[in-house]
Protein backbone atom coordinates (compact mmCIF):
# COMPACT_ATOMS: atom_id res chain seq x y z
CA UNK A 1 0.00 0.00 0.00
CA UNK A 2 1.34 3.22 -0.82
CA UNK A 3 -0.90 5.41 1.19
CA UNK A 4 0.90 8.30 2.47
CA UNK A 5 -0.30 9.12 6.02
CA UNK A 6 -1.13 12.68 6.38
CA UNK A 7 -2.69 13.38 10.05
CA UNK A 8 -2.25 17.62 9.16
CA UNK A 9 -5.25 16.98 6.87
CA UNK A 10 -7.40 15.86 9.93
CA UNK A 11 -5.29 18.46 12.77
CA UNK A 12 -5.61 21.58 10.78
CA UNK A 13 -9.17 20.96 10.83
CA UNK A 14 -9.94 20.50 14.56
CA UNK A 15 -12.35 23.24 14.80
CA UNK A 16 -15.73 21.49 13.51
CA UNK A 17 -14.87 18.42 15.30
CA UNK A 18 -14.38 19.96 18.80
CA UNK A 19 -17.61 21.24 17.52
CA UNK A 20 -19.22 17.83 17.04
CA UNK A 21 -18.14 16.68 20.40
CA UNK A 22 -19.66 19.29 21.69
CA UNK A 23 -22.85 18.35 20.45
CA UNK A 24 -22.65 14.98 21.44
CA UNK A 25 -21.52 15.85 24.90
CA UNK A 26 -24.24 18.09 25.32
CA UNK A 27 -26.50 14.63 23.79
CA UNK A 28 -25.26 12.42 25.94
CA UNK A 29 -25.32 14.51 29.34
CA UNK A 30 -29.35 15.58 28.90
CA UNK A 31 -29.97 11.96 27.90
CA UNK A 32 -28.59 10.71 31.18
CA UNK A 33 -30.34 13.22 32.83
CA UNK A 34 -33.41 11.76 31.23
CA UNK A 35 -32.52 7.93 31.94
CA UNK A 36 -31.15 8.45 35.37
CA UNK A 37 -34.77 10.25 36.55
CA UNK A 38 -37.56 8.68 34.35
CA UNK A 39 -35.60 5.26 34.44
CA UNK A 40 -36.46 5.05 38.32
CA UNK A 41 -39.22 6.08 37.94
CA UNK A 42 -40.02 3.60 35.29
CA UNK A 43 -38.53 1.09 37.84
CA UNK A 44 -40.90 1.69 40.42
CA UNK A 45 -43.63 1.18 38.10
CA UNK A 46 -42.42 -1.88 36.91
CA UNK A 47 -42.03 -3.52 40.34
CA UNK A 48 -45.43 -2.09 41.23
CA UNK A 49 -48.13 -4.99 42.04
CA UNK A 50 -50.75 -3.32 39.86
CA UNK A 51 -51.21 -4.68 36.71
CA UNK A 52 -52.07 -1.95 34.69
CA UNK A 53 -49.16 0.27 35.55
CA UNK A 54 -46.86 -3.00 35.36
CA UNK A 55 -47.45 -3.90 31.85
CA UNK A 56 -47.43 -0.63 29.89
CA UNK A 57 -44.12 -0.03 31.30
CA UNK A 58 -42.61 -3.30 31.07
CA UNK A 59 -43.95 -3.24 27.52
CA UNK A 60 -41.73 0.41 27.00
CA UNK A 61 -39.01 -1.31 28.49
CA UNK A 62 -38.82 -4.30 26.55
CA UNK A 63 -39.83 -2.17 23.33
CA UNK A 64 -36.30 -0.48 23.55
CA UNK A 65 -34.54 -3.37 24.73
CA UNK A 66 -35.60 -5.61 21.51
CA UNK A 67 -35.09 -2.89 19.26
CA UNK A 68 -31.41 -1.97 17.49
CA UNK A 69 -30.98 1.64 18.04
CA UNK A 70 -30.62 2.61 14.76
CA UNK A 71 -34.05 1.29 14.34
CA UNK A 72 -35.55 3.51 17.16
CA UNK A 73 -33.58 6.49 16.04
CA UNK A 74 -34.57 6.59 12.56
CA UNK A 75 -38.28 5.60 13.73
CA UNK A 76 -38.39 8.49 15.74
CA UNK A 77 -36.95 11.10 13.38
CA UNK A 78 -39.19 10.49 10.43
CA UNK A 79 -42.44 8.95 12.59
CA UNK A 80 -42.96 11.25 15.52
CA UNK A 81 -42.88 14.73 13.54
CA UNK A 82 -45.63 12.95 11.33
CA UNK A 83 -47.48 11.39 13.77
CA UNK A 84 -47.68 14.20 16.59
CA UNK A 85 -47.32 17.59 14.12
CA UNK A 86 -44.25 18.58 16.13
CA UNK A 87 -41.38 19.47 14.42
CA UNK A 88 -38.56 20.13 17.32
CA UNK A 89 -34.45 20.89 16.44
CA UNK A 90 -32.06 18.07 15.42
CA UNK A 91 -30.25 17.72 18.91
CA UNK A 92 -33.57 18.18 20.98
CA UNK A 93 -34.84 14.94 18.75
CA UNK A 94 -31.54 13.22 19.12
CA UNK A 95 -31.78 13.91 23.14
CA UNK A 96 -35.30 12.73 23.34
CA UNK A 97 -34.45 9.73 21.39
CA UNK A 98 -31.31 8.56 23.00
CA UNK A 99 -33.31 9.65 26.25
CA UNK A 100 -35.68 7.42 25.87
CA UNK A 101 -33.79 4.46 25.09
CA UNK A 102 -31.34 4.76 27.95
CA UNK A 103 -34.93 5.39 29.99
CA UNK A 104 -35.43 1.26 29.70
CA UNK A 105 -32.38 0.41 30.11
CA UNK A 106 -31.90 1.84 33.73
CA UNK A 107 -34.87 0.86 34.35
CA UNK A 108 -33.64 -2.71 33.89
CA UNK A 109 -30.57 -1.49 36.18
CA UNK A 110 -32.71 -0.29 39.10
CA UNK A 111 -35.09 -2.97 39.36
CA UNK A 112 -32.44 -5.11 39.52
CA UNK A 113 -31.12 -3.27 42.40
CA UNK A 114 -34.19 -3.23 43.93
CA UNK A 115 -34.72 -7.18 43.65
CA UNK A 116 -31.49 -7.51 45.16
CA UNK A 117 -32.17 -6.27 48.03
CA UNK A 118 -32.64 -9.53 50.55
CA UNK A 119 -36.16 -10.17 51.63
CA UNK A 120 -34.86 -11.06 55.14
CA UNK A 121 -33.82 -6.85 55.22
CA UNK A 122 -37.73 -6.61 54.47
CA UNK A 123 -39.00 -8.77 57.38
CA UNK A 124 -36.63 -7.22 59.39
CA UNK A 125 -37.95 -3.95 58.98
CA UNK A 126 -41.58 -5.18 59.42
CA UNK A 127 -40.31 -6.51 62.83
CA UNK A 128 -39.04 -3.20 63.52
CA UNK A 129 -42.44 -1.53 63.47
CA UNK A 130 -41.30 0.28 59.86
CA UNK A 131 -44.29 1.17 57.61
CA UNK A 132 -44.63 -0.29 54.80
CA UNK A 133 -43.29 3.54 52.95
CA UNK A 134 -40.57 4.27 55.67
CA UNK A 135 -39.23 0.11 54.44
CA UNK A 136 -38.99 1.77 50.84
CA UNK A 137 -37.71 4.63 51.74
CA UNK A 138 -35.09 3.26 54.49
CA UNK A 139 -34.06 0.09 53.70
CA UNK A 140 -34.51 -0.53 50.19
CA UNK A 141 -34.02 2.78 48.03
CA UNK A 142 -30.77 3.84 49.94
CA UNK A 143 -29.24 -0.16 49.25
CA UNK A 144 -31.13 -0.31 45.79
CA UNK A 145 -29.50 3.25 44.71
CA UNK A 146 -26.00 2.67 45.78
CA UNK A 147 -25.91 -0.66 43.96
CA UNK A 148 -26.85 0.71 40.75
CA UNK A 149 -24.53 3.30 40.50
CA UNK A 150 -21.96 1.26 38.31
CA UNK A 151 -25.03 -0.13 35.99
CA UNK A 152 -26.02 3.16 35.03
CA UNK A 153 -22.53 5.11 34.81
CA UNK A 154 -21.79 1.83 32.17
CA UNK A 155 -25.15 2.54 30.62
CA UNK A 156 -24.98 6.40 30.31
CA UNK A 157 -21.48 6.08 28.45
CA UNK A 158 -22.68 3.68 26.44
CA UNK A 159 -25.44 6.40 25.57
CA UNK A 160 -22.24 8.66 24.69
CA UNK A 161 -21.26 5.40 21.98
CA UNK A 162 -24.18 5.17 20.73
CA UNK A 163 -24.69 8.72 20.11
CA UNK A 164 -22.89 8.71 17.54
CA UNK A 165 -26.17 7.08 15.84
CA UNK A 166 -27.29 10.12 15.37
CA UNK A 167 -25.69 11.09 12.72
CA UNK A 168 -27.09 9.45 10.29
CA UNK A 169 -30.55 11.51 10.43
CA UNK A 170 -28.42 14.97 10.27
CA UNK A 171 -27.43 15.39 13.98
CA UNK A 172 -24.37 17.63 13.77
CA UNK A 173 -22.75 15.39 16.49
CA UNK A 174 -19.09 14.36 16.49
CA UNK A 175 -19.52 11.33 13.67
CA UNK A 176 -21.41 13.51 11.72
CA UNK A 177 -18.56 16.42 12.01
CA UNK A 178 -16.07 13.67 11.15
CA UNK A 179 -17.94 12.15 7.72
CA UNK A 180 -18.21 15.66 6.78
CA UNK A 181 -14.37 16.30 7.26
CA UNK A 182 -13.45 12.84 5.70
CA UNK A 183 -15.16 13.73 2.63
CA UNK A 184 -14.06 17.47 2.24
CA UNK A 185 -10.36 15.95 2.58
CA UNK A 186 -10.22 12.57 0.99
CA UNK A 187 -8.99 11.56 4.35
CA UNK A 188 -11.36 8.50 5.94
CA UNK A 189 -8.38 6.73 7.43
CA UNK A 190 -7.09 9.92 9.64
CA UNK A 191 -10.30 11.48 10.47
CA UNK A 192 -11.93 8.54 11.31
CA UNK A 193 -8.92 7.20 13.49
CA UNK A 194 -9.14 10.11 15.21
CA UNK A 195 -12.77 10.61 15.54
CA UNK A 196 -12.60 6.55 16.97
CA UNK A 197 -9.78 7.97 19.36
CA UNK A 198 -12.16 10.62 20.70
CA UNK A 199 -14.82 8.59 21.84
CA UNK A 200 -12.15 6.03 23.30
CA UNK A 201 -10.44 8.63 25.18
CA UNK A 202 -13.58 9.62 27.21
CA UNK A 203 -14.98 6.32 27.58
CA UNK A 204 -12.14 4.64 28.63
CA UNK A 205 -11.34 6.47 31.93
CA UNK A 206 -15.62 6.34 32.49
CA UNK A 207 -15.31 2.45 32.34
CA UNK A 208 -11.86 2.21 34.71
CA UNK A 209 -13.94 4.17 37.35
CA UNK A 210 -16.57 1.71 37.05
CA UNK A 211 -14.09 -0.81 37.22
CA UNK A 212 -12.78 0.71 40.58
CA UNK A 213 -16.18 1.59 41.82
CA UNK A 214 -17.21 -2.12 41.05
CA UNK A 215 -14.26 -3.54 43.76
CA UNK A 216 -14.88 -1.31 46.07
CA UNK A 217 -18.23 -1.85 46.41
CA UNK A 218 -17.49 -5.75 46.33
CA UNK A 219 -14.97 -5.31 49.82
CA UNK A 220 -17.97 -3.52 51.26
CA UNK B 1 -55.58 -10.10 88.42
CA UNK B 2 -58.74 -8.25 86.45
CA UNK B 3 -61.53 -10.75 86.95
CA UNK B 4 -62.83 -10.11 83.02
CA UNK B 5 -59.20 -12.52 82.13
CA UNK B 6 -60.51 -15.73 81.43
CA UNK B 7 -56.56 -16.54 79.97
CA UNK B 8 -53.21 -14.63 81.17
CA UNK B 9 -51.33 -16.11 78.68
CA UNK B 10 -49.06 -13.65 76.92
CA UNK B 11 -49.69 -15.47 73.53
CA UNK B 12 -52.25 -17.88 72.39
CA UNK B 13 -52.09 -19.60 69.04
CA UNK B 14 -55.07 -20.88 68.19
CA UNK B 15 -55.83 -24.29 65.01
CA UNK B 16 -53.21 -22.53 63.39
CA UNK B 17 -52.94 -23.48 59.62
CA UNK B 18 -50.41 -22.10 57.88
CA UNK B 19 -49.61 -23.72 53.85
CA UNK B 20 -47.21 -22.41 51.38
CA UNK B 21 -49.22 -22.29 48.08
CA UNK B 22 -51.63 -25.22 47.48
CA UNK B 23 -49.87 -28.31 48.18
CA UNK B 24 -47.67 -27.51 50.83
CA UNK B 25 -49.42 -27.59 54.67
CA UNK B 26 -46.52 -26.28 56.82
CA UNK B 27 -48.85 -25.98 60.39
CA UNK B 28 -51.97 -27.90 60.51
CA UNK B 29 -53.67 -26.65 63.34
CA UNK B 30 -50.80 -25.64 65.86
CA UNK B 31 -52.06 -24.54 69.46
CA UNK B 32 -49.85 -23.17 72.09
CA UNK B 33 -50.67 -21.27 74.68
CA UNK B 34 -47.14 -19.04 76.24
CA UNK B 35 -47.36 -17.78 79.90
CA UNK B 36 -45.47 -13.97 80.44
CA UNK B 37 -41.69 -14.52 81.15
CA UNK B 38 -41.65 -18.21 79.60
CA UNK B 39 -38.74 -19.26 77.47
CA UNK B 40 -40.13 -21.65 74.79
CA UNK B 41 -37.65 -23.33 72.29
CA UNK B 42 -38.98 -24.83 69.37
CA UNK B 43 -37.00 -27.76 68.44
CA UNK B 44 -38.33 -30.07 65.49
CA UNK B 45 -37.02 -31.95 62.25
CA UNK B 46 -36.16 -29.59 59.23
CA UNK B 47 -39.45 -28.68 57.77
CA UNK B 48 -41.30 -29.22 61.06
CA UNK B 49 -42.94 -25.57 60.63
CA UNK B 50 -40.68 -24.38 63.39
CA UNK B 51 -39.49 -20.94 61.65
CA UNK B 52 -42.64 -20.51 60.05
CA UNK B 53 -44.49 -20.83 63.71
CA UNK B 54 -41.74 -17.77 64.48
CA UNK B 55 -42.52 -15.92 61.32
CA UNK B 56 -46.00 -16.05 62.12
CA UNK B 57 -45.86 -15.25 65.61
CA UNK B 58 -43.97 -12.08 64.23
CA UNK B 59 -46.80 -11.12 61.45
CA UNK B 60 -44.33 -11.79 58.74
CA UNK B 61 -46.54 -14.63 57.32
CA UNK B 62 -50.15 -14.73 55.74
CA UNK B 63 -51.90 -17.25 57.37
CA UNK B 64 -54.74 -19.90 56.30
CA UNK B 65 -56.64 -20.40 59.15
CA UNK B 66 -57.24 -19.62 63.28
CA UNK B 67 -56.10 -17.03 65.41
CA UNK B 68 -53.17 -15.63 67.28
CA UNK B 69 -54.05 -13.22 70.40
CA UNK B 70 -51.11 -11.02 72.33
CA UNK B 71 -51.35 -9.84 75.87
CA UNK B 72 -54.60 -10.81 75.80
CA UNK B 73 -55.80 -9.29 72.77
CA UNK B 74 -56.60 -10.14 68.86
CA UNK B 75 -53.89 -10.06 67.30
CA UNK B 76 -53.98 -12.26 63.88
CA UNK B 77 -57.06 -13.53 62.42
CA UNK B 78 -58.38 -14.53 58.63
CA UNK B 79 -61.38 -12.86 57.07
CA UNK B 80 -61.86 -15.19 54.56
CA UNK B 81 -58.57 -16.04 52.51
CA UNK B 82 -57.16 -12.68 54.05
CA UNK B 83 -54.58 -12.16 56.84
CA UNK B 84 -55.59 -9.36 59.22
CA UNK B 85 -52.72 -8.42 61.81
CA UNK B 86 -52.86 -5.22 64.14
CA UNK B 87 -49.57 -3.52 63.58
CA UNK B 88 -49.43 -1.89 67.33
CA UNK B 89 -49.70 -5.49 68.52
CA UNK B 90 -47.09 -6.32 66.54
CA UNK B 91 -45.05 -3.17 67.66
CA UNK B 92 -44.55 -5.29 71.18
CA UNK B 93 -42.67 -8.19 69.26
CA UNK B 94 -39.12 -8.12 68.47
CA UNK B 95 -37.17 -10.48 66.63
CA UNK B 96 -33.53 -11.87 65.41
CA UNK B 97 -32.97 -13.14 62.28
CA UNK B 98 -30.56 -16.17 61.25
CA UNK B 99 -28.74 -13.76 58.34
CA UNK B 100 -28.05 -10.88 60.84
CA UNK B 101 -30.18 -8.32 58.51
CA UNK B 102 -28.46 -5.48 59.47
CA UNK B 103 -28.32 -2.58 57.05
CA UNK B 104 -25.25 -2.46 55.46
CA UNK B 105 -25.68 0.84 54.35
CA UNK B 106 -26.43 2.22 58.22
CA UNK B 107 -23.87 2.20 61.17
CA UNK B 108 -24.11 0.57 63.90
CA UNK B 109 -26.50 3.51 66.09
CA UNK B 110 -28.00 4.50 63.16
CA UNK B 111 -29.01 0.50 62.61
CA UNK B 112 -30.39 1.13 66.79
CA UNK B 113 -31.82 4.31 66.11
CA UNK B 114 -34.06 4.21 62.58
CA UNK B 115 -37.16 2.41 64.10
CA UNK B 116 -37.04 4.45 67.21
CA UNK B 117 -37.24 7.44 65.48
CA UNK B 118 -39.30 6.85 62.68
CA UNK B 119 -41.99 4.51 64.36
CA UNK B 120 -42.03 6.19 67.83
CA UNK B 121 -40.73 9.69 66.76
CA UNK B 122 -38.09 9.61 69.28
CA UNK B 123 -35.65 12.69 69.36
CA UNK B 124 -31.98 11.76 67.79
CA UNK B 125 -30.25 12.86 71.03
CA UNK B 126 -32.59 10.68 73.22
CA UNK B 127 -32.55 7.30 71.56
CA UNK B 128 -28.51 7.94 70.34
CA UNK B 129 -27.99 8.02 74.43
CA UNK B 130 -30.16 5.05 74.88
CA UNK B 131 -28.28 3.45 71.64
CA UNK B 132 -25.09 3.65 73.38
CA UNK B 133 -25.54 2.92 76.82
CA UNK B 134 -27.26 -0.84 75.07
CA UNK B 135 -23.89 -0.99 72.83
CA UNK B 136 -22.53 -0.26 76.26
CA UNK B 137 -23.51 -3.03 77.91
CA UNK B 138 -23.35 -5.61 75.11
CA UNK B 139 -19.61 -4.45 74.88
CA UNK B 140 -19.97 -2.56 71.60
CA UNK B 141 -19.42 0.49 72.62
CA UNK B 142 -16.38 1.11 70.10
CA UNK B 143 -18.39 0.08 67.67
CA UNK B 144 -21.22 2.88 67.34
CA UNK B 145 -19.88 4.62 64.43
CA UNK B 146 -18.77 2.08 62.28
CA UNK B 147 -20.41 -0.36 59.03
CA UNK B 148 -21.67 -3.67 59.50
CA UNK B 149 -19.39 -5.08 56.72
CA UNK B 150 -16.74 -4.16 59.74
CA UNK B 151 -17.87 -6.29 62.27
CA UNK B 152 -17.54 -10.12 62.61
CA UNK B 153 -20.78 -12.17 62.49
CA UNK B 154 -20.73 -12.49 66.53
CA UNK B 155 -20.60 -9.03 66.75
CA UNK B 156 -23.56 -8.65 63.96
CA UNK B 157 -25.63 -10.95 65.80
CA UNK B 158 -25.24 -8.60 69.14
CA UNK B 159 -26.18 -5.75 67.38
CA UNK B 160 -29.18 -7.18 66.10
CA UNK B 161 -30.44 -8.42 69.39
CA UNK B 162 -29.36 -4.41 71.04
CA UNK B 163 -32.04 -2.96 67.58
CA UNK B 164 -34.46 -5.19 68.77
CA UNK B 165 -34.03 -4.19 72.35
CA UNK B 166 -34.50 -0.29 71.88
CA UNK B 167 -37.85 -0.91 71.14
CA UNK B 168 -38.72 -2.05 74.31
CA UNK B 169 -40.81 -5.79 72.81
CA UNK B 170 -42.54 -7.55 75.30
CA UNK B 171 -41.92 -10.93 73.59
CA UNK B 172 -38.68 -11.91 71.77
CA UNK B 173 -38.31 -14.37 68.63
CA UNK B 174 -35.04 -15.57 67.85
CA UNK B 175 -34.70 -17.47 64.66
CA UNK B 176 -31.48 -20.03 64.76
CA UNK B 177 -29.87 -17.07 65.29
CA UNK B 178 -27.00 -19.27 65.82
CA UNK B 179 -26.76 -21.20 62.90
CA UNK B 180 -24.55 -19.00 60.61
CA UNK B 181 -21.95 -18.15 62.73
CA UNK B 182 -18.53 -19.74 63.24
CA UNK B 183 -18.12 -21.74 66.21
CA UNK B 184 -15.98 -19.83 68.17
CA UNK B 185 -18.47 -16.85 67.56
CA UNK B 186 -21.65 -19.38 69.39
CA UNK B 187 -21.13 -18.41 72.49
CA UNK B 188 -21.00 -14.50 73.06
CA UNK B 189 -24.12 -14.60 71.06
CA UNK B 190 -26.24 -17.26 73.80
CA UNK B 191 -24.37 -15.46 76.26
CA UNK B 192 -26.39 -12.05 75.85
CA UNK B 193 -29.38 -14.21 75.22
CA UNK B 194 -28.89 -16.17 78.76
CA UNK B 195 -28.54 -12.29 80.32
CA UNK B 196 -31.81 -11.31 78.59
CA UNK B 197 -33.33 -14.72 80.00
CA UNK B 198 -31.75 -13.79 83.74
CA UNK B 199 -33.84 -10.61 83.49
CA UNK B 200 -36.94 -12.18 82.73
CA UNK B 201 -37.36 -11.42 78.68
CA UNK B 202 -40.15 -13.58 77.52
CA UNK B 203 -38.80 -15.79 74.66
CA UNK B 204 -39.02 -18.12 71.53
CA UNK B 205 -36.43 -19.26 70.29
CA UNK B 206 -35.65 -21.79 67.37
CA UNK B 207 -32.51 -23.44 67.95
CA UNK B 208 -30.32 -26.56 66.80
CA UNK B 209 -28.07 -26.47 69.61
CA UNK B 210 -29.27 -28.45 72.42
CA UNK B 211 -27.16 -27.50 75.25
CA UNK B 212 -28.48 -24.20 74.89
CA UNK B 213 -31.82 -25.17 74.42
CA UNK B 214 -31.31 -27.08 77.62
CA UNK B 215 -29.87 -24.25 79.25
CA UNK B 216 -31.83 -20.98 78.49
CA UNK B 217 -35.38 -22.80 78.16
CA UNK B 218 -38.31 -22.98 81.09
CA UNK B 219 -40.60 -24.95 78.01
CA UNK B 220 -39.67 -27.18 75.01
CA UNK B 221 -41.73 -27.94 72.54
CA UNK B 222 -41.41 -30.44 69.79
CA UNK B 223 -42.68 -29.92 66.47
CA UNK B 224 -43.31 -32.18 63.75
CA UNK B 225 -45.55 -32.62 60.79
CA UNK B 226 -47.18 -29.37 61.83
CA UNK B 227 -48.60 -29.59 65.02
CA UNK B 228 -47.21 -29.70 68.64
CA UNK B 229 -46.08 -33.24 69.59
CA UNK B 230 -44.47 -33.09 73.09
CA UNK B 231 -44.61 -29.73 74.95
CA UNK B 232 -43.11 -30.26 78.36
CA UNK B 233 -39.95 -29.01 80.90
CA UNK B 234 -36.77 -28.99 78.66
CA UNK B 235 -35.86 -32.31 81.39
CA UNK B 236 -38.71 -34.00 80.52
CA UNK B 237 -38.82 -32.78 76.38
CA UNK B 238 -34.95 -33.19 75.92
CA UNK B 239 -34.04 -35.85 78.69
CA UNK B 240 -36.55 -37.65 79.09
CA UNK B 241 -39.68 -37.69 76.13
CA UNK B 242 -43.02 -39.54 76.66
CA UNK B 243 -44.01 -39.71 73.06
CA UNK B 244 -41.78 -41.87 70.83
CA UNK B 245 -41.36 -39.49 67.81
CA UNK B 246 -39.71 -37.12 70.19
CA UNK B 247 -37.32 -40.00 71.79
CA UNK B 248 -36.22 -40.82 68.11
CA UNK B 249 -35.42 -37.30 67.68
CA UNK B 250 -34.13 -36.43 70.33
CA UNK B 251 -31.99 -39.85 69.71
CA UNK B 252 -30.59 -38.95 66.66
CA UNK B 253 -29.69 -35.26 67.14
CA UNK B 254 -27.45 -36.89 70.62
CA UNK B 255 -26.43 -40.05 68.40
CA UNK B 256 -22.44 -39.37 69.37
CA UNK B 257 -22.02 -39.96 72.55
CA UNK B 258 -19.09 -38.68 74.87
Amino acid sequence: MDYQLDLGAVTRNMGPLIEGLWVTLQLTLAANVIGVIAGFGLALLTTSKLAILRWPSMLFVEFFRCTPAIVQIVWFFYCVPMIFNVFWGPVFMGIIALGLNLTAFNAEAYRASIQAVPREHLDAGIALGLSPAQRILNIVLPQALRNSVPVLLTNGIGIFQQSALVAIVGVADLMYQGKTLATATYRPIETFTIVALIYLAISYPVGQFVNWLERRQSYA
Amino acid sequence: MNATTTNSALVEINDLHKNYGPNVQVLKGLNIDMMPGERVVVIGPSGGGKSTLLRVVMGLEQIQGGSLRFGGKPYITTKGSKTVIDSEVRKKIGMVFQHYTLFPHLSIMENLILAPRKVNGESRASARERGQKILERFGLAAKADAYPSQLSGGQKQRVAIARALMLDPKLMLFDEVTSALDPELVAEVEQVILNLAAQGMPMMMVTHDMWFARNVASRVIFCAGGVVVEDGPPEQVLGDPVEERTREFINRVFHIKA
